[in-house]
């Protein structure tokens, strides 16, 4: 298994080339591009979250409570004093910094189906949710952050398998194939947990912002085309345009 | 009787027929009911109120507001829609409440890429008060925004 450092060196570079190659598509705008790129490295240690010690769930803990915390300062300021908001970002940072986390490191079980290809698309289509119904942001931009988020995940559960294969000795862990999984049927608390995710994969996707922009952009023939079109100077001459 | 009497009586008679006549109901023309229509119907009179006046220039000023907006501006090519009475939410990270009531274009706009080739039209909404545009949103839809009219 790779450790912390692997994992964000490997997703960050991943996100720097996708969200770059989006910038250059013209998919997303220069500052949209730099979100994408954060979106896509922390997607990239949200799988090991689960695993009660590891740096990646009090990284995570950290940003989410910081930024649930910022969200009710921006919503609140103009009716709350500075005092009753001081009190309120206390109970929300301290309550899901150490109390929210204490019950997450309780209830999940790390290589659990936290680690699994659905799981991963479930974190984009939320993503994508929360961007369009709280931060109002068109389908477009708000499904690349979403599939950003997903495309870090998936590159952490594929360096997990790749880790998994130990060349030196030629040789397979007993991990493999424990992270980059659609399903887990080997107990009934597990089948269980599989159709609760996929059940709710499924009620995301019905009230997920429109698709029909990102799969213009991203997944048709014309994004394609337009791929291709800046892949290659498009003059022919290299650093001389 | 005596005539004078019965000259009474009979302009009595004439001037009650006239009187009653008005008491009459008259068949309506269409223009009549639909006047009634109206009269009756007070929303239309305070949504337009509601929603401000309807743009005119839309055109000019959809296609000045994105030249400045949109990478190689001068080749886009647009097509647009009739106004249309809408409304948008704010997002609930800053409230959730009605901020925007206005008038909608829905507007295509195809700009050619760097290479000069031109691109699959992308649909944009443009929010408008009065004649003035407050902003736009990138597709035919947005889970905070409400179309009045279809």
């Amino acid at each position: 298994m790779a450790n912390f450092n692997t994992h964000f060196i490997v997703a960050a570079s991943a996100s720097a080339v996708l969200s770059g190659t989006l910038l250059s598509m013209e998919v997303v705008s220069p500052e949209q591009g730099v979100v994408a790129f954060l979106l896509g490295t922390l997607g990239g240690l949200l799988p090991d979250v689960d695993s009660a010690r590891s740096t990646s769930i009090k990284v995570a803990f950290n940003v989410l409570s910081l930024l649930l915390t910022i969200m009710m300062i921006f919503v609140k300021s103009s009716t709350y004093s500075i005092l009753e908001m001081l009190v309120l970002a206390t109970i929300i940072f301290v309550g899901i910094r150490y109390g929210f986390l204490e019950i997450f490191r309780k209830i999940s079980k790390h290589r659990g189906m936290f680690h699994s290809v659905p799981v991963a698309f479930i974190w984009g289509v939320g993503i994508a949710i929360l961007m369009q119904y709280f931060f109002a942001l068109n389908s477009l931009v708000s499904w690349v952050y979403g599939l950003m988020v997903t495309f870090g995940y998936l590159v952490h559960l594929t360096l997990d398998e790749i880790y998994s294969v130990d060349l030196g000795n030629r040789r397979v862990k007993k991990s493999l194939g424990t992270a980059l999984k659609f399903y887990n049927f080997k107990t009934s608390t597990d089948i269980v947990h599989t159709s609760i995710i996929y059940c709710l994969l499924v009620g995301l996707f019905m009230i997920a912002p429109d698709t029909e922009l990102v799969i213009n952009a991203l997944f048709s023939q014309d994004a394609w085309l337009n791929f291709k079109d800046v892949l290659l100077p498009y003059d022919g001459k290299w650093f001389l345009h | 009787m005596t005539k004078r009497l019965k000259i009474m009586v009979m302009m009595a008679i004439m001037v009650a027929i006239v009187l009653l006549s008005g008491c009459v109901a008259v068949p309506q023309s269409q223009a009549q009911r639909d006047i009634g229509t109206l009269i009756k119907r007070p929303t239309a009179v305070v949504l337009d109120r509601e929603y401000g006046n309807k743009p005119i220039h839309y055109v000019t000023a959809i296609k000045s507001y994105f030249s400045v907006k949109l990478p190689r501006a001068k080749d886009a090519r647009y097509k647009f829609s009739d106004p249309k009475r809408a409304y948008k939410r704010k997002g609930f990270a800053y409230g959730g409440d009605v901020d925007w009531k206005g008038w909608l274009v829905e507007t295509s706009i195809s700009i050619p890429n760097r290479s000069g080739r031109l691109l699959t039209p992308k649909p944009y909404m443009v929010l408008f008060s009065g004649n003035q545009i407050v902003e736009h949103i990138l597709g035919n839809s947005h889970k905070l925004l409400v179309k009045v009219d279809r």
